[in-house]
């Protein structure tokens, strides 16, 4: 559905996107996941003809992107990474004009009004004005506004960003029920657990460039972390450390105010092998966590740095 | 198209902070302007002058010329001459030095004045004086053989009255103060700058983002600017017709009885203002605040050259630097305004409004120039 073949943008002498290539398939719910500053929304504004770019080609539904393909856009909504709505007009009118834009007919139009408000649950605000919204609110509005004309494809740039628990929850279910719907959905995010919640998959990006690409579980199993076990232990001597580093598929330990991180690859009873070494050897502990890799586990390796909110 | 018009509209007048500017502000400069000229402009733009102060000092009362001159004198008082009669010239000459009067008649055989400035009210008592002089011999002797017939007579003598009647070439009284009222019309036209700023922060993507979801949109975006252009000229030519009633009808100041001419230079002076806004709206990356910063800038400054702050700028102007009020919108607003109201002068109407459509069109390529922009290098 979307081809993306070497794309570079440059600002100056800062390369944005670094020869950039992705290929989106019909009905994925594609995660755009990477730190801030990596180049999701570069890439983003450059899929969407809104920022020129020094090289490369953009392919969306088979036909090459350009600012004037009309017949492209018809069938795209897109979610910005702010709100971008009128603050002079009322919930109903906003998402009424981005219709407009997208769809003549007035009775068709209504329809798909009164749907989006149903699906993002604004029907009791459909007269007030957006800044008597709350946060969560005016999130929901944004995504009504871009998703009113029911598009094939539907981009969406960190749509959850200052959002509270509730309403991010209420703003995934719905971006899963547009996938259920039809829609391919591009995600762009720096909240790992949301990408890994809804993409089907994901693409780690970082100085413009794509590190990994694949589904969460094809990204977890390309690193050599199997499990991280974390355990507050009091005063581990040196020795002790060393002989923990030496135990089976143990690949790396960390030991800081008490806190005793170790890495081990995927293998079977890691977590027990673990504690009786602690039993046997008179170590006092107290609480033990056992995690299985996460996507911060993923960009930590790839990278060498955490993938921070 | 109705549809997207229909909402652009309702999204402008909404906001008040933009329509303050533009309708708003106009009107409560106008109603100060009113005020601080002591409402006396009439609906022709006639003068209604206050009565001037003025002392009487009776040094000889004997004669027939000295009673010719007091009775002259009641004639004037409470319609030009505010009297107060003082019992000597030291007392007179005390009212003078305080600026409490303007002058001071002496009634005898030959009236003199005293004024201690020059001026208008001082060249209205001279003349009045030059009047009464120039008739003594008649008054004379209707007071010797018809002194029943005195008031009538002196009733006549209005050379003072000529004094202070300005006849223009329209056939209106040339009163300095309503060329406040042309300069302040021509600045409300420009105010349509800020209309024209804000409505471009919606238009580009590098902007906002309200710009960057318009833009990535199916609908043409040559047909959004247009939209957007024709919304705004349409909300701002209203806002000059709502200050223009404002001024004929609550104001009783006269723009001209030329009707059609007048909404031809409103027109043209809200698309002037419109399309500088958009112009200047579009060509950097500054947010909104400074650039309403900066409009406020370039609504007033044009308007101080075309007389609104010192109603004789415009004529200094004229006098050093002529190009300048060729070029500056609100100077050739003001100055169609005058040939309208004042001069009924059509031969220097017709300039203006040639040099009004040369700007309009120059200022609607600019206007479309900077916003019609697809794509951009950063946002």
């Amino acid at each position: 559905m979307i081809h993306i073949d070497n794309l570079v943008k440059r600002y100056g002498t800062l390369v944005a996107l670094d020869h950039l290539s992705l290929d989106i398939k019909e009905g994925e719910i594609f995660g755009l996941l990477g730190p801030n500053g990596s180049g999701k929304t570069t890439a983003i504004n450059c899929l969407l003809s809104l920022l020129k770019y020094d090289k490369g080609t953009i392919t969306i539904f088979g036909k090459e992107m350009h600012p004037d393909s009309y017949d492209i856009k018809q069938n795209i909504g897109v979610v910005m990474q702010n709100v971008a709505v009128f603050e002079q007009m009322s919930v109903w009118e906003n998402i009424d004009y981005f219709c407009g834009l997208y769809i003549k007919d007035k009775e068709k139009r209504r329809e798909l009004v009164e749907e989006a408000i149903r699906f993002t649950g604004l029907q009791d605000f459909k007269k007030m004005r957006p800044k008597k919204l709350s946060g969560g609110l005016l999130r929901r509005l944004n995504i009504a506004c871009g998703i009113v004309h029911k598009p094939k494809l539907i981009i969406m740039d960190e749509p959850t960003v200052a959002v509270d628990p509730q309403s991010r929850n209420r703003i995934l279910e719905g971006i899963l029920e547009l996938n259920r719907q039809g829609s391919t959905i591009i995600y762009t995010s720096h909240y790992m657990e949301e990408v890994e919640q809804i993409c089907s998959r994901i693409a780690i990006i970082d100085h413009g460039q794509v590190l990994s690409i694949g589904t969460t579980e094809e990204l977890k199993s390309m690193i050599k972390t199997g499990e991280t076990i974390t355990i507050e232990a009091v005063a581990l001597s040196e020795d002790k450390l060393a002989q923990i580093r030496r135990l089976p598929h143990v690949f790396d330990i960390s030991y800081e105010e008490q806190i005793l991180k170790i890495r081990l690859s995927s293998a079977k009873h890691n977590l027990v092998r673990i504690l009786n070494y602690m039993q046997e050897h008179d170590i006092a502990f107290g609480r033990v966590f056992s995690e299985l890799p996460t996507l911060n586990d993923v960009f930590l390796e790839i990278t060498g740095k955490e993938l921070r909110d | 198209m109705l549809f997207l018009f229909k909402y652009r509209f309702l999204q402008t007048i909404r906001e008040f902070s933009i329509m303050f500017w533009a309708l708003a502000f106009p009107i409560i400069l106008g109603t100060l302007f009113y005020f601080s000229f002591g409402t006396n402009i009439d609906a022709t733009g006639e003068t209604q002058w206050d009565e001037i102060k003025t002392a009487v000092v009776i040094e000889d009362f004997a004669n027939e010329n000295s009673k010719a001159f007091e009775t002259f004198l009641e004639n004037m008082e409470g319609e030009l001459l505010d009297i107060t009669r003082v019992s000597s010239e030291d007392e007179a000459l005390r009212l003078l030095d305080e600026d409490k009067v303007t002058g001071i008649y002496y009634v005898k055989e030959t009236p003199s004045l005293t004024v201690g400035k020059n001026g208008l009210n001082e060249s209205i008592l001279t003349s009045a004086l030059d009047s009464f002089n120039q008739n003594s011999a008649m008054i004379q002797d209707i007071l010797s053989e018809h002194p029943d017939k005195l008031p009538s007579a002196l009733a006549s003598i209005d050379g003072y009255r000529q004094t202070v009647h300005e006849e223009t070439l329209g056939g209106k009284t040339l009163n300095p103060n309503v060329q406040y009222f042309f300069a302040l019309i021509a600045y409300a036209c420009l105010s349509g700058v800020f209309l024209g700023v804000r409505a471009s922060f919606d238009t580009q993507a590098d902007l906002t983002d309200l710009g960057a979801r318009r833009s990535i949109t199916p609908t043409h975006r040559l047909k959004l600017v247009i939209i957007d252009m024709l919304v705004l000229v349409t909300i701002h030519f209203v806002n000059i017709l709502i200050l223009n009633l404002y001024v004929t009808q609550i104001l009783n100041i006269s723009l001209g009885d030329d009707i059609p001419s007048l909404l031809l230079v409103d027109f043209m002076g809200s698309i002037i203002g419109v399309c500088m806004g958009l112009a200047f709206g579009s060509i950097s990356k500054m947010d909104l605040g400074m650039k309403m910063g900066f409009s406020v800038m370039l609504t007033l400054f044009p308007g101080f050259l075309s007389g609104l702050m010192f109603g004789n700028m415009k004529n200094i102007i004229e006098l050093h630097c002529p190009i300048i009020n060729r070029i500056n919108p609100a100077a050739v607003l003001s100055d169609a305004f005058y040939c309208l109201g004042i001069y009924n002068d059509m031969e220097r109407f017709t300039r203006c409004i040639l040099i009004l459509a040369v700007m309009s069109i120059l200022l609607l390529f600019s206007a479309f120039l900077g916003v019609r922009r697809d794509s951009y290098d950063s946002i």
